[in-house]
């Protein structure tokens, strides 16, 4: 029998089950509420989102009146309104007898500049043209004695100064005088900058005051309101996107964003309880700032996130949405970075703001300048900058393809022949001659072909330029001790050079001065006479020469940013070559062939028996055919000054200068052949051939990584170095930066740790950007500041572009946008037509620098409009010409004349064709064929003009018409001749308009009569007067007293007028001239504002240039 | 979708409705300048003074008319009138003018006109003081045509043709502005200045190098005198309440 066990207890009913229970109970409610939890929040905080928005916007509706002028006296007597008013008045009061107290400072420290200005203008004048006559005097003792007496003058305490406030000053001596100038100058700057701070509050109170009424009145009306209202009221959380499937665009951004598209305008503050700073939702739910760019790229089509980068799938979190993580390669850009959104589909445009619009698309512009203007692109390949080589051999090829094509077309055509001679019967025979003809005339249509394609192989060789100078010429140009000074660090001698900073240590410097020497043509330039440096500034001035360059320096800096500054030129360069420079800076020294890879002499020419010429009608190699570069290629224009004029500017660029040129350190070392070998290795290394023409480096390639779509690389791919972990982590590493400093300062000047508090990690392609254009080689570094051992060429070669923080974010923002695309092909912008004529104007336009001149598009600033001498109205109406309608004014057949030859003469080339009372010149471009058709276009298209221009028949005026228009041309009360220029010497001294004999062919009839009936609507602050005619009915009507012969007249006058331009002879310009009975201009008529001569007397042969070289330009403008 | 298509249509029917009352309002705002601030006329007190030149005056020169035969006819001597002042060191031409110390006040703008006159080919007077708002109204009384041409810097900029004793064209100028150069471009010496101030508290010096403003209400201000060449001076000024201050002197020195 078995042991009876004893009976157990029943689990059921003995043990307690309640904790597992519990347990699971607990567990489950949890995963509920958990699950509740991320419904509604935690993986769709959006919903939070919506309910915020909701309510937010609710109030914000109810807020808001429609707009009308009850509504805002209603407003500006609410209590809110009255608060701010009261703010604004105290701030104003409390501010203003500050500024009234600095404002008379301001006005003692005027007066005290004027007393100071005039003693020392006097002095400054002494001083250089005694410096002047130093640096001209030729022998040893005369310098001596005329240094002498330049330091005896400096040092002679001879000026006794009288302010009122501070009593007699002096005697002081020249320094002192000039030092008690600077610092009036300073302290009246000073004094302006402290009223700008002290007035600040007070403006901003004011803004606060319009901001309110802004705020709370919208442009809706009150039952467009009440819909909102009822909307909004009804809305239940959704996701909200846009889907479109062609583009496998999925965009959720507006879920959160729900004001971005909202009919009336959302700022923060609407979205904030009143006088509480707006948070983080308030400034999420703001309507998007750029309406106008909405209507441009619809939502609906274009989505948000490729614009503005991030996620736009994710909707699990902000980070996700926005791409802030690791494994997003486009995280939404910063809000100084925005442009970058546009370079993704627009980086085919050279120009995208609209000049005097809104901000957006002037960040991105800028990097496009600088990347150009800084010559990043002498390293780094960028899809459509420098295009023209690649475009050659584009063309090459193209040629090669169509030649064989040929050959092949001969060859099937023999054939063909062939058959039908042996076919059985006449259908068939005539069958295959029909073809083997199809193909012999297919072949005569490639010829055309090729024969374009040679053309602009022609026109990209013409239209390469490097953005430095030719270091062929140095030997001719510089002065040699100059030279391994410069390369030290260019900054030293020109702040705001294009020149980058290499560091270069000592070896490396004498090694590639040595080099550049000794590899120079040793040809030398034809010597220039010393001219009359006054008229030399003078010309410099005012010819044009600012619109491009700058000269002076620190605050007294005045012209353009596009060529180099010019001040200290004379520490450099020798007179003679920058006389043969100014007065054509295409000619070379000599001519270079491609093929042979050779510098061609006169021998080579010899040789063949021919003269040494060599420009565009003589442009091939004697040798072998090929086409030679026989051209400088700098981008520079000829300014068609005579001889005289250019050696006068010469005289004047070099008496510029703060260190006599014989005070620079013998380098004997430049000639040392030994030398040679390591200087061509560097010079390879550090890719100097990018920018400069240098011997033996003709065919050198880019040295740096292509940049086309360097902001989709990969982050891996991107090299962090040593310092991945340090960005990863982020935060302020000051042993780093304090290394970096020590070890960097010499070349960047210690800025880094600066600027390189960061706090977050910077693991970024932003991150990576910014710090590789501040601290080009910081990825030496290891995260100790420990400089990473390894062979000397093994080190990051990047120069420092010395960018200021404006300019580096510009080429920051380009780089982010330089994308593969993750949209469709089509959405990028690719125009055709007219818009595809603007797109490719504009690379022309900034090429040549035209805008430093010309006004392409209202509000679009010049640099000579910004400059001081022409805010004077006399100078103001010396200004060139604005642009802004040319297409509709011109005709395209003549531009393209204008632009080959301004001077629209082929003897006297000293002269502006059109506008002969300017003194800026339009200077000969010296345009390739492609670059002149491509300009013309753009203008055109640019007015939305036609092409080809087609004139209308101009019906021949009838006598009585003639007489009309006579006595209309000539009327006491529309003298046209008074102002415009009729070719007589005599008249045209006074002259300030065009010559109407230019009009027929120039001008088209539809544009002159809107010009002569309103030209300020055209041309603001043109002299042409408006007023001359006014309409009545439906014709214009002139306002004078109306000429007898218009008598029973019933049409248009301006028409009659401009057909009677149109036909004027110089016959009959001469005999109305006569009638009008304008005397002779006399001598001591001042049409110009200034005085002195314009400039020198201008021989036919001006452009000839010395021999040996013949110009390019002379044929060039002689054509 | 119905719903959504009637309320944008209702939308756009808002705003076009909006955007044409929006113009409207703009304009009447435009014509119905600031109410005058009342002032009590019975406290008020004028201001007088002179400016003075030191030192060598520039020459004035002569113009030659030659160009055009219609501007001779006057038949005087036509002097350049840049630095006009007599053996005494008055200067005359200079603008004076209370830049400072009117507050808020605003003031009526005065219905008169007032003239610039164009004979002989030159301007009568050569400066030219007015209020922002009134009305200048121009003549040419030669037989030749003019073109009057402001070059402005926060004004609007214009430039018309006058033919030859045609009518007198009317101008105002908006905003206040302290000599605003303007020409003609055909008669190339032909040059004056106006200056548009907001409040009629300004002057002109005459031959005798003397000004005088009226009417000036008590309280502090600063004074500005302006000159085309010489550029201008301020000083501080003190006026009570029915007293009269004179001897309010300017000097100006060759630049």
């Amino acid at each position: 029998m078995a042991e009876q066990l004893p009976p157990q207890d029943d689990p059921v009913t003995s043990k307690s089950l309640a904790l597992p229970y519990l347990i699971a109970t607990v567990l489950l409610l949890g995963t509920l509420l958990w699950a509740i939890y991320d419904e509604n929040w935690g993986t769709r905080p959006w919903k939070g989102f919506q309910t915020e928005f909701k309510d937010r916007y609710e109030t914000f509706l109810k807020s808001v009146k429609s707009r009308s002028a009850s509504a805002e006296k209603d407003l500006m007597a609410s209590s809110d309104y009255q608060a701010l008013q009261a703010d604004y008045d105290r701030i104003s009061a409390d501010v203003k007898p500050k500024v009234d107290e600095i404002n008379k400072e301001v006005n003692k420290v005027n007066q005290d500049i004027g007393i100071v200005q005039t003693a020392f203008v006097d002095a400054r004048a002494h001083v250089s043209a005694d410096t002047y006559d130093l640096e001209t005097t030729v022998s040893d003792k005369g310098r001596e004695n005329k240094k002498k007496e330049l330091d005896a003058y400096k040092a002679k305490k001879q000026f006794t100064i009288e302010l009122p406030d501070k009593g007699k000053l002096g005697p002081l001596d020249y320094n002192e005088l000039e030092q008690l100038y600077l610092g009036l100058k300073d302290q009246k700057a000073r004094l302006v900058a402290q009223i700008a701070d002290i007035t600040k509050p007070q403006k901003d109170a004011q803004v606060k005051m319009s901001q309110y009424l802004a705020d709370n009145m919208v442009d809706l009306s009150p039952g467009a309101l009440d819909n909102l209202r009822k909307a909004n009221r009804d809305w239940d959380p959704k996701i909200v996107q846009i889907n479109v499937n062609a583009a496998n665009l999925v965009d959720r951004c507006e879920s959160c964003h729900m004001g971005a598209r909202q009919p009336i305008e959302i700022t923060p503050a609407a979205m904030m309880a009143k006088g509480k700073k707006p948070d983080a939702y308030a400034l999420a739910f703001v309507s998007h700032p750029e309406r106008q760019l909405l209507a441009l790229h619809d939502p609906e089509k274009f989505g948000c996130a490729p614009c503005h980068g991030g996620n736009g799938r994710a909707t699990s979190s902000v980070e996700k949405a926005h791409g802030n993580y690791e494994h997003w390669l486009y995280p939404l850009w910063k809000k100084e970075n925005v442009d970058a959104g546009c370079q993704t589909c627009h980086a085919a445009d050279r120009v995208l703001a609209a000049p005097g619009g809104p901000e957006l698309g002037k960040t991105i512009d800028l990097g496009k300048d600088m990347f150009r203007n800084r010559g990043c692109n002498g390293c780094h390949r960028y899809e459509g900058y420098d295009k023209e080589p690649e475009d050659v051999v584009f063309f090459r090829q193209q040629m090669k393809q169509l030649e064989s094509q040929q050959k092949d077309n001969l060859h099937q055509a023999a054939i063909l022949t062939k058959k039908g001679d042996t076919a059985g019967d006449n259908t068939e025979a005539n069958a295959y001659y029909q073809q083997a003809e199809n193909l012999r005339v297919e072949n005569s249509v490639l010829a055309g072909k090729i024969e374009q394609f040679d053309l602009q192989m022609r026109s990209a060789l013409h239209d390469m330029k490097k953005i430095g100078p030719n270091l062929k010429d140095i030997r001719a140009k510089l002065n040699k001790n100059w030279i391994p000074v410069w390369l030290k660090k260019p900054t030293d001698f020109r702040p705001g050079t294009k020149m980058p900073n290499f560091r270069l240590d000592d070896q490396d410097i004498k090694a590639i001065s040595a080099y550049l020497w000794q590899s120079a043509l040793t040809d030398s330039v034809p010597k220039a006479k010393s001219g009359d440096a006054g008229h030399g500034k003078e010309l410099l001035e005012t010819r044009g020469c600012l619109a491009c360059h700058s000269i002076g320096e620190g605050s007294g800096e005045q012209g353009g940013t596009f060529a180099a500054n010019l001040s200290r030129l004379g520490e450099k360069a020798n007179l003679d070559y920058i006389a043969r420079w100014v007065h054509n800076p295409r000619l070379r020294l000599r001519p270079y062939c491609p093929y042979e890879k050779k510098d061609l002499g006169p021998e080579d020419y010899a040789k063949k028996g021919l003269p040494y010429v060599f420009d565009e009608d003589h442009s091939i190699c004697p040798n072998d055919g090929h086409q030679l570069q026989y051209q400088q290629m700098t981008v520079m224009p000829i300014l068609r000054l005579s001889e005289s004029d250019a050696a006068d500017v010469a005289t004047f660029l070099m008496s510029q200068k703060k260190k006599d040129p014989a005070d620079y350190p013998d380098a004997p070392y430049m000639d040392d052949a030994r030398l040679k070998d390591l200087g061509r290795a560097k010079i390879r290394q550090y890719g100097c051939a990018g920018c400069h023409e240098i011997n033996g480096f003709e065919d050198e390639g880019r040295i740096g990584t292509e940049l086309t779509q360097e902001g989709s690389k990969p982050i891996e791919r991107l090299d962090f170095a040593l310092l991945t972990e340090e960005a990863k982590r982020g935060g302020p590493n000051p042993v780093l930066n304090q290394k970096v400093s020590q070890n960097i300062g010499p070349w960047y000047g210690g800025k880094y740790p600066s600027n390189a508090k960061e706090v977050g990690p910077w693991y970024d392609t932003k991150g990576f950007f910014e710090r590789k254009l501040l601290v080009p080689n910081l990825f030496d570094y290891d995260i100790e500041g420990r400089v990473k051992v390894k062979k000397a060429e093994e080190y990051l070669r990047m120069p420092d572009p010395h960018l200021t923080d404006e300019q580096r974010n510009a080429i920051v923002t380009m780089l982010l946008g330089s994308q593969d695309p993750t949209v469709p092909a089509d959405y990028r912008y690719q125009p055709r037509g007219t818009d595809k004529d603007i797109q490719e104007g504009w690379w022309i336009v900034k090429k040549y620098n035209c805008m430093g001149c010309h006004q392409f598009v209202p509000g679009q600033p010049t640099v000579l409009m910004g400059m001081t001498r022409y805010q004077d109205p006399d100078w103001k109406e010396q200004l060139p010409p604005k642009l802004l309608t040319e297409g509709a004014r011109v005709d395209p057949v003549w531009l393209m004349k204008f632009l080959r030859n301004p001077a629209l003469s082929d003897t006297d080339t000293n002269r502006n064709g059109v506008r002969p009372y300017l003194k800026v010149h339009m200077p000969t471009f010296f345009l390739s064929d492609n670059e002149l058709r491509k300009l013309v276009r753009f203008f055109q298209a640019l007015s939305q003009q036609p092409m080809p221009y087609i004139p209308q028949k101009d019906e021949r005026l009838t006598a009585k018409e003639m007489e009309m228009g006579r006595s209309l041309f000539s009327s006491a009360a529309a003298p046209c001749l008074k102002c415009h220029a009729t070719g007589d010497p005599n008249h045209d001294r006074t002259a300030t308009a065009p010559n109407f004999l230019m009009a027929k062919e120039r001008l088209k009839p539809g544009w002159m009569e809107r010009w002569i009936t309103d030209p300020q609507a055209i041309s603001p602050g043109t002299s042409m007067p408006s007023g001359l005619f006014h309409k009545q009915g439906e014709q214009m009507v002139f306002s004078g007293p109306i000429p007898p012969a218009f008598e029973g007249y019933t049409g248009d006058h301006t028409k009659l007028l401009v057909r009677y331009m149109m036909q004027l002879t110089p016959d009959e310009q001469r005999r109305v001239a006569a009638m009008m009975g304008r005397a002779p201009a006399p001598s001591g008529a001042k049409p110009n504002p200034s005085e002195k001569k314009t400039t020198g007397k201008a021989s036919p042969g001006a452009l000839r240039a010395p021999k040996p070289a013949i110009p390019p330009a002379a044929s060039g403008a002689s054509r | 979708m119905a719903l959504s298509a009637l309320l944008s249509l209702l939308l756009l029917i808002a705003l076009i409705g909006c955007g044409k009352k929006e113009e409207s309002t703009e304009q009447s705002t435009s014509e119905t300048p600031k109410a005058a601030t009342p002032m009590d006329k019975s406290q008020v007190a004028s201001v007088s003074g002179m400016a003075m030149f030191t030192g060598a005056a520039p020459k004035p020169t002569k113009i030659d008319m030659s160009q055009d035969p219609a501007c001779k006819k006057s038949g005087a001597e036509n002097m350049t009138e840049t630095v006009v002042v007599d053996d005494k060191g008055d200067l005359a031409n200079v603008f004076v003018y209370v830049k400072d110390g009117l507050g808020d006040r605003a003031f009526e703008v005065p219905k008169d006109k007032v003239t610039l006159d164009q004979q002989g080919c030159r301007y009568h007077p050569h400066v030219l003081g007015m209020m922002a708002g009134q009305t200048v109204e121009i003549k040419n009384d030669d037989d030749t045509t003019h073109n009057i041409h402001p070059s402005p810097k926060d004004n609007k900029e214009w430039n018309e043709s006058q033919p030859p004793k045609g009518s007198p064209l009317e101008k105002n100028f908006a905003r206040q502005e302290v000599l605003i150069p303007v020409k003609c471009n055909q008669h190339p010496w032909m040059k004056m200045y106006i200056g548009v101030v907001k409040h009629p508290y300004f002057a002109v010096t005459g031959k005798d190098g003397k000004f005088t403003i009226k009417d000036l209400p008590p309280g502090d201000y600063t004074l500005a005198a302006v000159h085309e060449k010489f550029g201008e001076q301020t000083m501080k000024l003190h006026v009570e309440a029915k007293k009269d201050v004179s001897d309010q002197n300017f000097t100006f020195k060759a630049q």
